[in-house]
């Protein structure tokens, strides 16, 4: 059982730092998700954790030891690759044994921890076959078979469900989350699906360009993102954004234009420090707008398209000035067709940002 | 003969015709020739002057051997090295791989007869480069082209100077198409870099280097240049004389057309047998 720690990592190659000074502290027994867009660094990470990528300057701790100068053999770790990494001459029970076979592990113990993966992975009748014999999901069950029998404190995932349709990835995502519960050892898992994180995590770290942007509790961040990135980053359909510009400034409140929005005026409790004429952005979630009303603001949009899906509607829509919005809304069977719409923005409920994307509170 | 069908033979006909004259008839002709008896006009059935001299004639039963042997011992060395060259040509170690590449692939693009005469000069007995360097380090001096044994060996070093590259650029890109993160894996699973390199690498390069093996087969089977050019037409004595030299002798020489077919047809037989052996024994399992 072990937690893992990361102070002030730092990933060169070459002269391009890709990492930029990263500090984390992962829980014993904790599921830790990285995400971010395609190319911020999370595999870097991961693989730095895992041994397989050298650490240019900080520190990484596994179990409380220091692993800098430690062989990926020893940290105690095991991985899952996206591509799954099976060996593809070897059989799937060839594939479990490999590792502890060439380490001289005693036959008993290599065949009952092969049997003891199979058997919580249900893949018992395929130990016979070789990978090139198995479908997506079967080889992605052997990749972490073979994690499992190496018997690790610390699991690593990378981006291991996405090779795999949306089904299979529902289900497997399922399936990690039952492992992880039974297993109770250290997962870190990278993905750049937004939904994953929520599902699986029970911390999240958002990673931004080689950054971390934010950690926090699911929940936590989509409630209380620390910037505009998190808040566009977390959430099925993401967080709306709209122009807005400080027209006046009281003790406990700001009352902002949305510029785009035929310039609604809108009053958001928040603390001091704002003048007239700032611009701001306003971050509002698509569930959070009221029908005609019920908010403290007007918006009156034009319908582009509107999906729906039976329980809610999502409606992309315009102002007639400006951005796009997404707004979801429960029954609106009867609006199909509707090609105007009035919504309101409930004051409480929204996120204020200034130019720099930095939260405003 | 539907009309689509039609029209395509007529366009493949000019093809057809050439194949046909320049393919099939020879191989059938030299396979008729290989029953006569062609010494002395007119050629006359007589298989027995043929088919039954390959299983009598000492001559060609000493081709057959010496073939046999550089076969035996150049292939596989020669595999062997390829396959090492072909990890270090991989090697992210290596500067300038891409000059390495092309240098150690160059020999296949040399003229034969231009690599022979060097050859020649650098295993001359009394002034070659290579008996300078055995000298030098103490050793006797090799008479390269008196000696039976010394010239085998200077043909089998040949012919492995000439081919490793090529075989070592075909499993070079078989090295390529092996992923980087099942080597990570093993890296993981605590195994060394010689034990992945036997235990993944080689298992994996089976079928590339099985296709080299062949093509050496067939190559070496029908082995020529070499001992016709470097060791003076199968020198010293016969001691290097190969079934490709032994069936130019009868062709070109003695003009004996039909032993001559007979025996392009025992080595071609042979190559197959041979190959087909390997592929045989290097089949994967189920
Ligand atoms: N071996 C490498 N050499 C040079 N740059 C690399 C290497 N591996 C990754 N990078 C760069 O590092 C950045 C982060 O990559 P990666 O960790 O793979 O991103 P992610 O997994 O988040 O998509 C990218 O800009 C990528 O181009
Ligand atoms: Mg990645």
């Amino acid at each position: 059982m072990a937690g893992v720690t990361l102070r002030n990592v730092v990933k060169r190659f070459g002269s391009f730092e890709v990492i930029h000074g990263a500090d984390l502290e992962v829980e014993d027994g904790e599921f830790v998700v990285f995400v971010g867009p395609s190319g911020c660094g999370k595999s870097t990470l991961l693989r730095m954790i895992a041994g397989l990528e050298d650490i240019s300057d900080g520190e990484i701790a596994i179990g409380g030891t220091v692993v800098n100068d430690v062989e990926p053999a020893d940290r105690g770790t095991a991985m899952v690759f996206q591509s799954y990494a099976l060996y593809p001459h070897m059989t799937v029970e060839k594939n479990l044994s490999f590792g502890l076979r060439m380490n001289g592990n005693d036959k008993a113990d290599t065949a009952r921890r092969v049997e003891r993966a199979a058997k919580i992975l249900r893949i018992e009748e395929l130990l016979d076959r070789r990978p090139g014999q198995l479908s997506g999901g079967q080889r992605q069950r052997v990749a972490i078979g073979r994690a499992i029998v190496r018997d690790p404190e610390v699991f690593l995932f990378d981006e291991p469900l996405s090779n795999l349709d949306a089904e299979l990835r529902v289900q497997m995502r399922v399936e990690i989350a039952r492992l992880h519960a039974e297993l109770g050892v250290t997962m870190v898992y990278v993905t750049h699906d937004q939904v994953e994180a929520m599902t699986l995590a029970d911390r999240i770290v958002v990673l931004r360009d080689g950054r971390i942007e934010q950690i926090g509790r699911p929940l936590d961040l989509y409630d209380d993102p620390a910037n505009r990135f998190v808040a566009g980053f977390v959430g099925s359909p993401k967080m709306n954004f709209m122009a807005a510009e400080v027209v006046g400034a009281e003790n406990g409140s700001v009352t902002v234009a949305l510029t785009n929005q035929g310039g609604a005026r809108l009053t958001v409790p928040a603390k001091n420090g704002f003048a007239a004429g700032d611009k701001l952005t306003v971050g509002l979630r698509p569930e959070h707008f009221g029908g005609a009303g019920e908010g403290d603001c007007e918006l009156s949009v034009k319908v582009d398209v509107a999906e729906h899906l039976g329980s809610t509607s999502y409606v992309y829509a315009n102002t007639a000035s400006g951005e796009q919005l997404v707004i979801e809304r429960e029954e609106s069977r009867s609006e199909i067709g509707v090609e105007h719409l009035t919504v309101s923005i409930p004051a409480a409920r929204t996120y204020l940002f200034d130019a720099s994307g930095a939260r405003l509170r | 003969m539907r009309m689509r069908t039609r029209a395509a033979y007529g366009f493949l006909t000019p093809y057809l015709l050439i194949f046909a004259a320049f393919w099939v008839w020879p191989i059938v002709y030299s396979f008729y020739l290989s029953f006569l008896a062609t010494r002395i006009q007119p050629w006359r059935f007589n298989p027995g002057m043929t088919w039954g001299r390959l299983v009598v004639d000492p001559a060609f039963a000493n081709a057959l051997k010496n073939t046999l042997i550089i076969l035996v011992i150049q292939v596989p060395v020669m595999i062997a090295l390829a396959t090492l060259l072909a990890v270090l040509l991989n090697s992210q170690l290596l500067r300038a791989r891409g000059i390495m590449r092309f240098a150690f692939f160059a020999p296949v693009v040399v003229g034969e007869a231009a690599y022979a005469a060097v050859f020649r000069l650098m295993f001359n007995a009394d002034f070659g480069v290579v008996n300078k360097l055995i000298t030098g380090i103490g050793l006797p001096r090799v008479d390269w082209f008196a000696s039976p044994t010394a010239a085998m060996a200077l043909i089998i070093m040949a012919v492995t100077w000439r081919w490793v590259g090529y075989n070592a650029i075909i499993i070079l890109s078989g090295l390529q198409a092996i992923p980087n993160d099942v080597y990570e894996a093993a890296t993981l699973d605590r195994v060394s870099k010689p034990r992945q390199f036997f235990f993944i690498t080689l298992p994996l390069l089976k079928p590339i280097i099985l296709f080299c093996v062949v093509l050496s087969v067939i190559g070496t089977m029908q082995l020529f240049a070499e001992p016709f050019l470097i060791t003076n037409r199968g020198g010293p004595g016969g001691a290097t004389e190969t079934l490709g030299l032994f069936l130019y002798r009868q062709g070109f020489t003695v003009l004996n057309f039909g032993y001559a077919s007979a025996v392009a047809y025992t080595i071609a037989a042979l190559a197959i047998f041979i190959s087909l052996v390997n592929l045989w024994i290097g089949r994967s399992p189920k």
